[in-house]
């Protein structure tokens, strides 16, 4: 029996590939910006936006994407305050996830609901979770590629771009509040431990092999889709988690394409040798 | 201390006129200096690196400012981006305040070489067309003129075979004729280099050298040259500056450096 006749993966196909194409378009301007953990803390922070959910009374999505984004402005605070970027990321994602135990521990949830929003829980989406989760996705993929080219001159050279007129501070904000709608989004279906991983695998995976930023965005976004459908599809006929099924795909994608890299660096320079 | 009246505009524009007559955007008198700092002072903390720094950059002047490594330099050039703000005095760039000034892409900005490293793959056509990224604002893609204007710069610059090459296969000479047609983009008025010839073998610092040549020749564009290697600029510069325990000291002659005198701190009596 095909997987696709099951309404449930065809949920979690629909959200987890949304997440999967977008996170890697968001992720290669983290990784050129160095800061390729940053999806991981806003992970730990959502963590505690969920917990005042549940003590509040009202949707674990939107007390995650409110924290996420009230992490975003403390983080740019911090950072033009002159403290450093990493010093800053570690004050902000420690606190968020000692708040989210403290928090959650408190409003009595189980460990099992703990566990599905660490590692994410696709086959149990229903469709009024697919559509909010499409929809976060779709947002930042405009956004992205609205503001593609200053992101890519404050992303290569910030000074440079910031003397060219590019507001890079406010870039900055954008895209970090951007990443915390992208870990939101992929919560349930990958997990907030999980998600942030699709940001960075898929794109030093299409670093491998791509020579251009757009081919780097354009590959890692395929690289990102072909994991989340392999990763399903595996995680349904080996009955594997599919959260960690994807991630791991996608680690795959990489070791692939370095080895394809290493192949093609070593035949040019025998090339070179032998001319 | 260098004070800019007519006759030091008609000085300047008499040793361009020596090297080659430039064909577009002559100094102009009675125009203001591209960049002009005024009693400048600057410090990290409690550490001084600039006392009382009086300079002005004439259009289409180019001036070369030297001095070791930690001798302020690069801090002197930040001021005069607006990357950091004096403790005392005022830095002006055409003439308007720099914290005021909103027409950037009259200013070409050339990084260290390090700024051409990069995690995710890059090439040559789309660090060139970043420099258009603050002209165009947030949303706005590159008209037909101004792609065709990048094609142009490329050209210029000898990277029209390169484009679609990733910058960081590129050799160190190549990476730097980028970063510079990179600034060349918006068409500046005032082209900023910060040790431009750094990790640059010979073959490529006289590239370098004849695209330098080039830009001041055909497009009379300002420069301010910061290195600690005077080879580079040998030839070239109106004016070479040394930076000294904070201060500005002028150098009569780039490769021979003994008729130096201390710029004054009223900024008058220089060529």
């Amino acid at each position: 029996m095909s997987m696709l006749e099951f309404g449930f993966m065809q949920r979690a196909l629909v959200a987890c590939t949304a997440v999967c194409i977008v996170a890697p378009l968001v992720g290669a301007f983290v990784v050129q910006r160095r800061q390729s953990l940053i999806g991981d803390g806003m992970g730990h922070v959502a963590f505690a936006g969920v917990g005042v959910a549940f003590l509040a009374g009202f949707a674990p999505l939107w007390g995650a994407a409110g924290f996420a984004v009230l992490a975003a402005f403390a983080l740019w605070k911090l950072q033009r305050s002159g403290m450093s970027g990493d010093l800053s990321l570690a004050m902000v994602f420690y606190g968020g996830i000692a708040l989210g135990y403290l928090l959650m521990h408190r409003s009595g949830m189980g460990l099992n609901s703990v566990l599905v929003l660490l590692f994410g829980s696709p086959l149990n989406l229903d469709w009024d979770m697919v559509w909010p989760i499409v929809a976060l996705a779709g947002t930042v993929c405009v956004i992205v590629l609205a503001l593609y080219g200053p992101l890519v001159a404050a992303a290569f050279d910030e000074s440079a771009a910031r003397v060219s007129g590019v507001p890079t501070d406010k870039l900055a904000l954008v895209l970090t509040i951007v990443v915390g709608l992208i870990v939101v989004g992929g919560m349930y279906a990958l997990g907030l431990l999980l998600v942030a991983a699709m940001m960075v695998v898929p794109v030093a995976a299409a670093s491998q092999l791509a020579r251009s930023y757009r081919g780097t965005m354009a590959l890692g976004a395929a690289i990102g889709g072909s994991s989340a459908i392999i990763g399903l599809t595996l995680a349904f006929y080996a009955d594997l988690t599919p959260g960690a099924s994807i991630v791991l795909t996608a680690i795959a994608w990489y070791l692939l394409a370095a080895a394809v890299r290493s192949v093609a660096l070593r035949t040019t320079s025998d090339a070179h040798a032998s001319a | 201390m260098s004070e800019h009246g007519p006759d030091d505009h008609a000085a300047a524009a008499a040793r361009r006129a020596e090297r080659a007559p430039p064909l577009r955007r002559p100094a102009g008198v009675g125009e203001p200096p591209v960049v002009a700092f005024e009693q400048v002072t600057f410090g990290y903390g409690r550490i001084p690196v600039l006392r009382e720094v009086n300079l002005r950059i004439a259009p289409g002047e180019f001036v070369a400012l030297i001095g070791p490594n930690g001798s302020g330099k690069t801090t002197l050039m930040k001021l005069g981006l607006g990357l950091l703000r004096p403790t005392y005095g005022t830095v002006r760039l055409f003439g308007v305040p720099v914290q005021r000034f909103s027409d950037w892409a009259r200013i070409g900005y050339v990084p260290q070489r390090a700024g051409a490293e990069s995690a995710v793959p890059v090439n040559v056509a789309e660090v060139v067309r970043s420099g258009l990224a603050g002209r165009l604002g947030l949303v706005r893609r590159p008209s037909r003129a101004q792609r065709a204007h990048i094609e142009h710069v490329l050209d210029l610059m000898g990277l029209g075979p390169l484009r679609k090459q990733a910058v960081s296969a590129l050799s160190g000479g190549q990476q730097q004729r980028a970063l510079i047609a990179r600034a060349l983009v918006t068409d500046p008025d005032l082209l900023v280099l910060d040790e431009p010839t750094s990790g640059v073998d010979a073959d490529a610092r006289g590239v370098l050298r004849e695209s330098l040549e080039h830009l001041l020749r055909i497009h009379g564009v300002a420069v301010c040259y910061i290195t600690h290697d005077p080879a580079g600029f040998s030839g070239l510069a109106d004016r070479v500056l040394e930076l000294r325990a904070g201060r500005l000291v002028e150098c009569a002659d780039p490769s021979v450096h003994h008729h130096e005198h201390e710029l004054p701190a009223n900024g008058r009596g220089l060529p």
